[in-house]
């Protein structure tokens, strides 16, 4: 087939840039990974740009198409070929470029380190020089957030270190998450002191584009969001976000509402809510502030403290409580809790409901564990507790369908 | 010279990290070189699980686990670095786990083991289907823990001997551009395999044989590199792995009229056969019209949903994004690929080669633990058993020693070499001849080998040595030229090939992974139960043996 390519070339030496074309032939299984090396070397041979598994595991091959970071290596060109289409390549957003698709990976790596990315070991190692025992649902907790392969490509993408280059980022947050999450850790209180500090997990600004464009499905901003309500949990909640989440919870609890003009007092302080008294009135004088409303507990204000009880009941404080999107309800079923899942489903005019597993053989998910253990898929026999896949992995390459048979779509 | 150190490690994958961490922990200064940062080595991309006698699933010790290693290795494994790597390997999974490693787990909180092929308990200690990356993340955060160096993306081109011992490595630079030389009291090669001499193989773009280039250019010999493991299931028509883990948890090969053909050739052990076994039994049925496409199918759809969820996502993932397939509903296309060198870098049990200072340990070297052919999961073992004590002798001898000196000399010679290369204007682009290679080894020094298309092979690859010289490199400038390291590249492979073919040329009998089904079918251990070593001397391959090391297991007749 033939596959064409524009192809954003750079030279730090010299500082020029330009837009070359190239049509190249290629077969038809080809990825974009396939097409750059028949670039470079029918073509030009100057091209750079790094690769080496060419399988998504090694992370070498991050780059942008068409504005969009990807791993080349898993980007099928059959379908953007048969379009006609001529996608624009370029190097990952947010790192300095160092030759056409190659970026400096040092900004990437020293934030990497100051996560203190190893295991401190919070346990006693057992007197007879074995492994430490410990479940694998217990261990389950960071399985998505071990997926990460380094390769940037949620970096590339993050709205909230564009604007604050110092800013942490989804990469380096989700290996805090890695570690915060690890029940062997015993530094979690030291490394939340760490992440809440300035340019840490608060500064997010929850565009979800890491999700979005991670190609292992590791969900970095879930990650983040894990990390604030672990700091909350464990009261380190100086910072302005966890004041604002708080006060949201508090909020909404109390009176089924958000009552936002406690909301700026209550976040940033009364002193410096007060100090703010003439951008307020500013506000005001342009119609962006809303009539102060009469005081009233909402009608449906038990569903709100309900499912704060839930949460709760569930044990779901903390990290086992961020569930967001779909995909991630998914895995919530996958770990436990399926009955209630499959309740929510069932209510009238409730979103479709996501392909779940054990829906291959064609029923329901079946309760988990007969026993009532908490969490750990039931069947497939001895030692079930052992998986830590996630069905969503697959499916998440960018503008393309899964390629599952069966399920919500 | 721009920097020096105690111990020099070249190669940053699981061997290489190993063998760094360990030299620290001993109190050496040392420093890692590598063409790619250390996470995106290929040990990364491991799959299946990694062998040692814990016994967590069922009854299972170190005498077990080497009686199947000697058995695997076709009794050309040396015993007594085998009985070291069995006793040790527990001890070394503690430790991984204990610095942090997300294994999968059992019921009972101990660590998982699934079985694997030729294994007489189920051993395999595994992270689902991600084993490779979970071991390469954990040690990458230990050295990030010690604060090791990393020289990244230093190509590592020439070995510096000075005074009758290794002093340094002269690299390119790959980001900067230019010549740069790192002096190490020892220095240890931890490089990994040679499979992109295939056109079909399991291994990265990275794994060109760079430190066995290296070594055999400097005078060391190179053992056993007639051994080419062929792994079973790589995705068809990619060459993309897929663990032998799916076959630990149950899946079928079957062929085009939907047959287990396994029972025919291993009644017994059937689909979890030793590699070399079921590699071979493969090729027939693909040779014998009973393939499809050149392929067979993998089964996994009887394990139902849930199970390849929870223990192979890895591999399902593959199978959608690579083949279109989803193994929950359809069989996987899978046929055998290059994949492991048993052969490399001759050392002794600590990892020490013949030239004082130099060491080496993973694929790159050949201790010798898998002989003829080699387990599933035990490369995984040998990279962190070896690197550890290739690291712990290496910084030993450092600490007892002094000196660094490179001669300018050799930087120069390097240096001249390399702007002729470089500047070299016309001639032939390295594609050509490196497609060349990989289709012609395929072709002619796959899972079957023939005396004619041996003999043919060794002269198709001097055929691209003479042309070699003239190939030249598009880009001139110094930024990231990775067509220049692709030229080098090159040049590794078609010199650690010719080994390879000339070794299998002169084994006359089947043995492992080197089979001969049509001149020589049996194994003759009267005439070749020992190593073939292979030598650089005079631009061409000295060939000569060494002996087996035996302890207590005879040679006996090998079957699954």
């Amino acid at each position: 087939m033939k596959v064409g390519l524009k192809i954003w070339r750079y030279d730090s030496a010299t500082g020029d840039r330009a837009l070359r074309e190239y049509e190249i032939e290629a077969p038809e299984e080809a990825t974009l990974l396939d097409c750059l090396d028949i670039v470079k070397d029918r073509h030009d041979g100057s091209l750079a740009y790094r690769k080496s598994c060419r399988m998504m595991i090694c992370g070498s091959c991050g780059m942008r198409m068409d504005g969009a970071a990807v791993l080349a290596c898993k980007t099928r060109m059959y379908d953007i070929a048969q379009e006609g289409r001529v996608p624009v390549i370029s190097a990952m957003g947010n790192l300095p470029i160092v030759k056409d698709l190659v970026v400096d990976m040092d900004p990437f790596w020293s934030k990497f380190k100051a996560m203190w990315p190893w295991l401190e070991p919070g346990y006693d190692r057992p007197d007879d020089g074995r492994e430490y025992r410990i479940s694998q649902e217990r261990m389950n907790v960071i399985h998505k957030e071990a997926l990460c392969i380094n390769c940037g490509c949620c970096v590339s993408e993050c709205n909230a270190m564009e604007s604050d280059p110092e800013f942490l980022g989804p990469q380096a947050l989700a290996k805090g998450m890695r570690f915060v999450g690890d029940p062997r850790d015993g530094a979690t209180v030291e490394r939340l002191e760490r992440y809440n500090r300035e340019h840490g997990i608060w500064d997010c600004t929850r565009c979800y584009f890491c999700n979005e464009r991670c190609p292992k499905g590791v969900d970095p901003r879930d990650a983040i969001a894990k990390l604030g309500a672990e700091s909350i949990r464990l009261g380190i909640d100086r910072d302005m976000g966890a004041k604002h989440a708080k006060w949201f919870v508090r909020s909404t609890e109390t009176t089924g509402w958000l009552r936002e003009e406690e909301l700026i007092p209550k976040t940033q302080g009364y002193v410096s809510a007060i100090k703010q008294l003439k951008f307020g009135a500013s506000l005001a004088r342009h119609g962006k502030v809303r009539p102060v409303p009469i005081p009233h507990v909402a009608r449906d204000v038990n569903e709100a403290r309900n499912l704060r009880k839930v949460v709760q009941e569930q044990d779901r404080e903390g990290a086992l409580g961020i569930v967001q999107g779909e995909r991630a309800l998914a895995r919530l079923a996958h770990g436990g809790g399926a009955e209630s899942l499959e309740e929510i489903y069932a209510r009238p005019g409730a979103a479709p409901r996501p392909f779940l597993p054990g829906d291959a053989e064609g029923g329901a998910v079946s309760p988990p564990g007969a026993g009532g253990s908490a969490g750990g898929a039931s069947s497939a026999g001895e030692g079930s507790a052992q998986g830590q896949g996630s069905l969503t992995q697959a499916d998440v390459t960018p503008g393309k369908e899964p390629t599952r048979k069966r399920g919500g779509e | 010279m721009i920097a020096k150190h105690d111990v020099l490690v070249v190669g940053a994958g699981c061997a290489g990290m190993r063998a760094a961490i360990e030299a620290y922990d001993a109190g050496a200064d040392v420093a890692m070189i590598s063409k790619l940062h250390p996470t995106r080595s290929h040990s990364g991309a491991a799959e299946g699980g990694i062998n040692a006698a814990l016994g967590n699933a069922a009854e299972d010790n170190a005498e077990i686990h080497a009686y199947d290693t000697v058995k695997g290795s076709d009794y050309l494994g040396d015993q007594d670095a085998i009985e070291v790597f069995a006793e040790e390997a527990p001890g070394d999974i503690v430790q991984l786990e204990n610095w942090g490693a997300f294994f999968s787990r059992r019921e009972d909180g101990k660590l998982a083991q699934r079985p694997f092929g030729a294994a007489g308990s189920p051993r395999t200690v595994y992270a689902a289907d991600i084993t490779g990356h979970v071991l390469i993340q954990v040690l990458w955060e230990q050295v990030c823990k010690r604060d090791i160096p990393v020289y990244e993306e230093f190509f590592a081109w020439q070995l510096v001997e000075h005074e009758d011992r290794c002093q340094g490595v002269i690299c390119w630079d790959l980001l900067h551009g230019g010549l740069k030389t790192v002096g190490g009291k020892t220095v240890v090669l931890a490089t990994g395999g040679a499979g992109r001499q295939y056109r079909v193989t399991t291994n990265a773009y990275a794994c060109t044989g760079d430190g066995m280039a290296m070594a055999l250019h400097a005078g060391l010999p190179l053992k056993d590199m007639e051994f080419m493991q062929f792994h079973p299931t790589t995705l068809y028509p990619t060459g993309i792995l897929l663990t032998e883990g799916c076959r630990g948890e149950g899946a079928y090969l079957i062929n085009k009229d939907g047959e287990r053909f396994m029972k025919h050739y291993a009644p017994n052990a059937l689909e979890l056969a030793s590699r070399d076994v079921v590699s071979r039994s493969e090729q027939t049925e693909i040779d014998e019209g009973r393939g499809i496409e050149g392929s067979v199918l993998l089964d996994m759809r009887h394990l139902g949903a849930e199970r390849i969820i929870e223990r192979l996502p890895g591999s399902r993932e593959l199978s959608m994004v690579y083949a279109g397939v989803d193994p929950i509903y359809d069989p996987v296309p899978v046929r055998p690929g290059a994949h492991y060198h048993m052969g490399g870098i001759e050392t002794d049990n600590d990892g020490a080669t013949e030239m004082t200072g130099l060491y080496a340990a993973g694929e790159c070297a050949c201790v010798s633990i898998h002989g003829a052919n080699r387990l599933g999961g035990n490369s995984l073992m040998e990279t962190i058993t070896f690197g550890r004590r290739a690291g712990r002798s290496a910084a030993e001898w450092a600490l007892s020693h002094t000196t660094v000196e490179v001669p300018e000399a050799a930087e120069r010679d390097a240096d001249a070499r390399l702007r002729e290369l470089l500047d070299r204007e016309d001639g032939e682009r390295p594609w050509k001849l490196r497609d060349e290679l990989g289709t012609s080894m395929l072709e002619n020094f796959a899972v079957f080998r023939r005396e004619e298309q041996m003999a043919k092979q060794i002269e198709i690859i001097e055929g691209l040595r003479e042309r070699y010289p003239n190939v030249y490199v598009e880009d001139k400038g110094e930024v990231f030229n990775s067509d220049l390291t692709q030229a080098i590249e090159l040049g590794n492979m078609l010199d650690t090939a010719l080994c390879m073919v000339t070794a299998g040329l002169v084994r006359k009998e089947s043995r492992g992974a080197h089979a001969r089904p049509h001149d020589y079918p049996t194994r003759d251990d009267e005439n070749f139960l020992h190593h073939s070593i292979t030598r650089w001397k005079d631009g061409g391959v000295e060939l000569s043996k060494s002996e087996v090391r035996f302890t207590k297991w005879e040679p006996q007749e090998r079957k699954y």
